[in-house]
């Protein structure tokens, strides 16, 4: 129904497709797989007319075709759901999903019609939602399928879904794949990006898997892989699990940052937690547990109204980031990295070197070879990957941002660091270097209070577990690194009931 | 396993260069040039030292500086509405200060650099502490002072102006370095003006370029919420960017008096506009994060040398707005234009 062939694109300093071929055929889900940066989000934007590819060709029913914008894709056949959200919160569910083809009547919008196709869009995938909600009275989950319904409503044969459990609990996502199994049933041919290889094994029929901008597998039967397979075509390599260095960690001495019964603005009550020089104190909880929340208002973002935070046994008022980070040495490695932790219009030397551009001024100069400096050191510690250091962060793949965010805080020689998140969306063996990263630090003496919600990164990574839930802590336990046992235990404490206040 | 190893052993290619017809600079200058070949083609008096040359080398210093006042703003992706009127108050400031007191005239410059500064500040504090956008903060600002400067004028003066200079300004005004002669040997025929903006050029750029607080004000600029989280004091860095500019529009509100021969009430009233055209045409992003300030000389340039060139032709005042105003939108949409090529191919402009 729709074969890419032999696709190239470069970037300045990156070849993102290197002759990658995708072929699909109507009826089946195609689950496009590989790391970050291995190509897939060029590949999607190719098809989706976004990108123009430098080399190869697509043909869509036997034709050759040319997209020379999303829209020309769109009416083409082929509706996209980003990762991002791309609804106008602010309009109805109609208005959303008419924006592109606002039908109109003596050239005002005739809301009756628009009304009707955004009903058909809905039943489709057998949604029962008013279409004059505005989008933003929506959940997460039900802002999905409306942009599902969105790519429908032209008439869409291929539909590209882009991670899109990224933000839906269990039950939503397999609501959603339910619809796309009823789509393909209907002959539609659906693309599946996603990182969650266990809802790739239970959704798609066939694989192509990207790495280095080259298909290593195209459009196989799934059938015929295991998930080490997968993996392993996906890194180019034998996977080997990460093999982190045993810490000791000296639960005697003081700790390095303690909160003692904070209770803050945002309705945290009687939060107590120690983590100790060396030692990694994961932060488990559900979204929305109040975990950043918590980061935040020991950072003096948000208000702190009762008990004490401790650094090094002494208590402490931080009024600001830039106060922890001079006075306290604490560096705070945010969840939303785009949006908080990084600048992306900004080169890599600026994102990593502006902590450290107080330390390096000379009469409120910065003299550039000392900056220069700072930035090739850590760049090379983490392996950032960039064609130069004044690549701009927001060309980075996923990956590299994040290591470039993590930086600053190493370059500024934290001894106390908050890690917010640090590997969602990241891909496999990023990941992996990620916490061989984040152990080596604490083996160094650093105090690290981990944040996540990736239980199995929780429970390979930390030395004990705090579970949050409603702005508490529901319970605290040793990790003894045996997933089964310790998955359990954190489990039934967040479905404990909330404590008494 | 070793963080190096997620490297790949193929080193990534470095950056593809801009094409040379993509940088903006290089844009302006051929622009610049070609408007200075055309206007000397149609009037070869737009050549002429005493009728042309120097009232524009003036011309381009007032506004030049002018340009930089908004431009520290514009760092942060802020607008300050308000350049008119605090180059207006400071021009009265340092009339003031002469005409009460017998300032000389270096005290006058400093009390009205300091009275711009103020101001600006004022904005600055008003705007990190209420979070009110900058826009609406400054142009509500102006519109006080624009009364404020009128009662001050009425209450001071004779009404639109103060008497009289301080000692060495009307020089400024009227003499260039070749009427300072060693021997034989003059200077070059440049308004004593050009130098004092050309200051002020060069320690904008440096501060932008390298210093600790103008990078910060760029990374605020940048992305607030992340500054914030980097450890930048946000707030007190658009204070500072606020007291910049109205410290700029303060020197642009003497240079311009120095030119106009009075500190008068009107000083500033026609700042507004090319205060956001030079910076815009020489590459700066309204957005923030990035700034230009070579590129504010030549956009100030090229809008001075239009001006000049039309003005010669002898068009109306009237004719020459409306021209100027097409000539910028036409360099405007280019420019847009550039980008977009340039993102297609796949190259950051």
């Amino acid at each position: 129904m729709l074969l890419a062939e032999g696709l190239t694109k470069s970037f300045p300093g990156v070849r993102a497709l290197d002759g990658a071929t995708l072929q699909l055929t109507a009826g089946s889900v195609h689950a496009l797989l590989g790391e970050n940066g291995a190509g897939k989000s060029t590949l999607v934007k190719i098809l989706t007319g976004v990108y123009r590819p430098d080399g190869g060709r697509v043909v869509l029913d036997g034709r050759d075709v040319h997209f020379g914008s999303p829209l020309e894709a769109l009416h083409a056949g082929i509706g996209v759901v980003h990762q991002e959200r791309n609804l106008v919160p602010g309009f109805s569910i109609a208005e959303n999903i008419a924006l592109q083809h606002l039908p109109n009547r003596l050239g005002m919008v005739d809301r009756t019609r628009m009304r009707a196709e955004a009903r058909r869009c809905l039943d489709l995938l057998d949604l029962d939602l008013d279409p004059d909600t505005r989008v933003a009275e929506l959940s997460v989950a039900q802002a999905q399928l409306v942009e599902i319904a969105k790519a429908l409503s032209v008439d869409t044969r291929v539909l590209l879904l882009d991670e899109p459990t990224a933000s839906l609990t269990g039950d939503e996502a397999d609501r959603l794949y339910a619809i796309v199994r009823k789509l393909t049933a209907t002959g539609h041919a659906v693309v599946l990006v996603s990182h969650k290889l266990e809802e790739v094994f239970a959704v798609a029929d066939t694989v192509t898997v990207l790495r280095d901008g080259r298909s290593v597998a195209q459009a196989q039967p799934l059938s015929g892989y295991t998930r080490d397979e997968i993996v392993d075509l996906m890194v180019g390599r034998a996977y080997a699990s990460v093999e982190l260095t045993a810490r000791t960690v000296d639960r005697d001495a003081t700790p390095a940052l303690e909160l003692a019964g904070l209770s803050t603005r945002h309705g945290h009550r009687d939060v107590s937690l120690t983590v100790a020089r060396g030692e990694i104190l994961g932060l488990y909880g559900l979204v929305g547990a109040g975990r950043t929340e918590l980061a935040k208002a020991l950072l003096g973002l948000d208000e702190i109204t009762g008990g004490e935070v401790r650094v090094h046994g002494a208590p402490v008022r931080i009024r600001d980031v830039g106060q922890a980070l001079r006075r306290h040495r604490i560096g705070y490695v945010p969840e939303d990295r785009k949006g908080e932790g990084l600048f992306l219009e900004q080169p890599i030397t600026r994102n990593v070197g502006v902590t450290v551009w107080r330390r390096l001024a000379r009469f409120g100069l910065i003299p550039d070879r000392a900056e220069r400096d700072v930035v090739a050191e850590y760049t090379k510690l983490l392996g950032i990957r960039a064609a130069s250091p004044n690549q701009l962060a927001g060309q980075l793949s996923g990956g590299n941002q994040q290591k470039v965010s993590l930086a600053k805080w190493l370059a500024a020689s934290c001894d106390i660091l908050i890690v917010d998140e640090p590997t969602v969306g990241i891909d496999v063996r990023t990941k992996a270097a990620f916490h061989e990263l984040i152990a080596r630090l604490a083996g160094q003496g650093m105090a690290i209070l981990l944040i996540s919600s990736d239980l199995p990164e929780i429970v390979t990574l930390a030395d004990r577990i705090a579970v949050m839930g409603d702005a508490a802590v529901r319970g605290e336990l040793a990790n003894d690194h045996d997933y089964d046992t310790v998955s359990q235990r954190v489990i039934r404490l967040i479905h404990a009931a909330p404590a008494p206040v | 396993m070793k963080p190096e190893d997620t490297t790949t052993p193929e080193q990534p290619r470095p950056p593809a260069r801009l094409p040379l017809w993509a940088n903006p600079r290089i844009g302006l200058v051929v622009l610049l040039i070609a408007l200075i070949a055309l206007f000397t083609t149609l009037r070869p008096a737009f050549l002429n030292t005493q009728l042309t040359l120097v009232p524009m080398q003036a011309d381009i210093s007032v506004y030049a500086v002018v340009g930089l006042s908004q431009l520290a703003v514009l760092s942060l992706g802020h607008m300050n509405m308000a350049v008119g009127r605090m180059a207006a108050m400071s021009a009265f400031a340092s009339g003031l200060l002469h005409d009460r007191l017998d300032a000389p005239l270096i005290v006058a410059l400093a009390g009205g650099l300091a009275m711009g500064a103020l101001l600006g500040a004022l904005a600055g504090l008003i705007i990190a502490r209420t979070g009110v956008n900058s826009f609406v903060v400054t142009l509500a600002l102006d519109f006080a002072l624009i009364g404020l400067v009128s009662l001050l004028y009425a209450s001071f003066t004779d009404g639109v102006a103060f008497n009289g200079l301080p000692a060495g300004m009307s020089a400024l005004r009227t003499d260039t370095f070749a009427d300072y002669c060693a021997g034989d040997l003059c200077g070059p025929p440049i308004p004593l003006l050009a130098p004092i903006a050309l200051v002020a050029v060069l320690v904008v750029g440096l501060l932008f370029r390298w210093s600790r607080t103008g990078r910060e004000v760029l990374m605020a600029g940048s992305n607030a919420k992340a500054a914030e989280l980097s450890g930048i004091p946000v707030r007190a860095r658009v204070i500072q960017a606020h007291a910049l500019s109205g410290l700029l529009a303060g020197l642009a509100g003497f240079l311009l008096s120095a030119n106009n021969g009075a500190f008068s009430a009107g000083v500033g009233d026609g700042f507004l506009l090319p205060s956001f055209l030079a910076p815009v045409l020489g590459g700066t992003l309204l957005v923030g994060g990035a700034v230009s300030v070579l590129g504010t000389v030549l956009g100030t340039a090229i809008t001075q040398v239009i001006y000049k060139g039309l003005n010669l032709l002898q068009f109306q005042v009237d004719e020459l707005k409306l021209y100027i105003g097409l000539v910028l939108l036409a360099a405007l949409s280019l420019d847009r234009l550039r980008h977009v090529l340039a993102e297609r191919r796949g190259v950051p402009a």
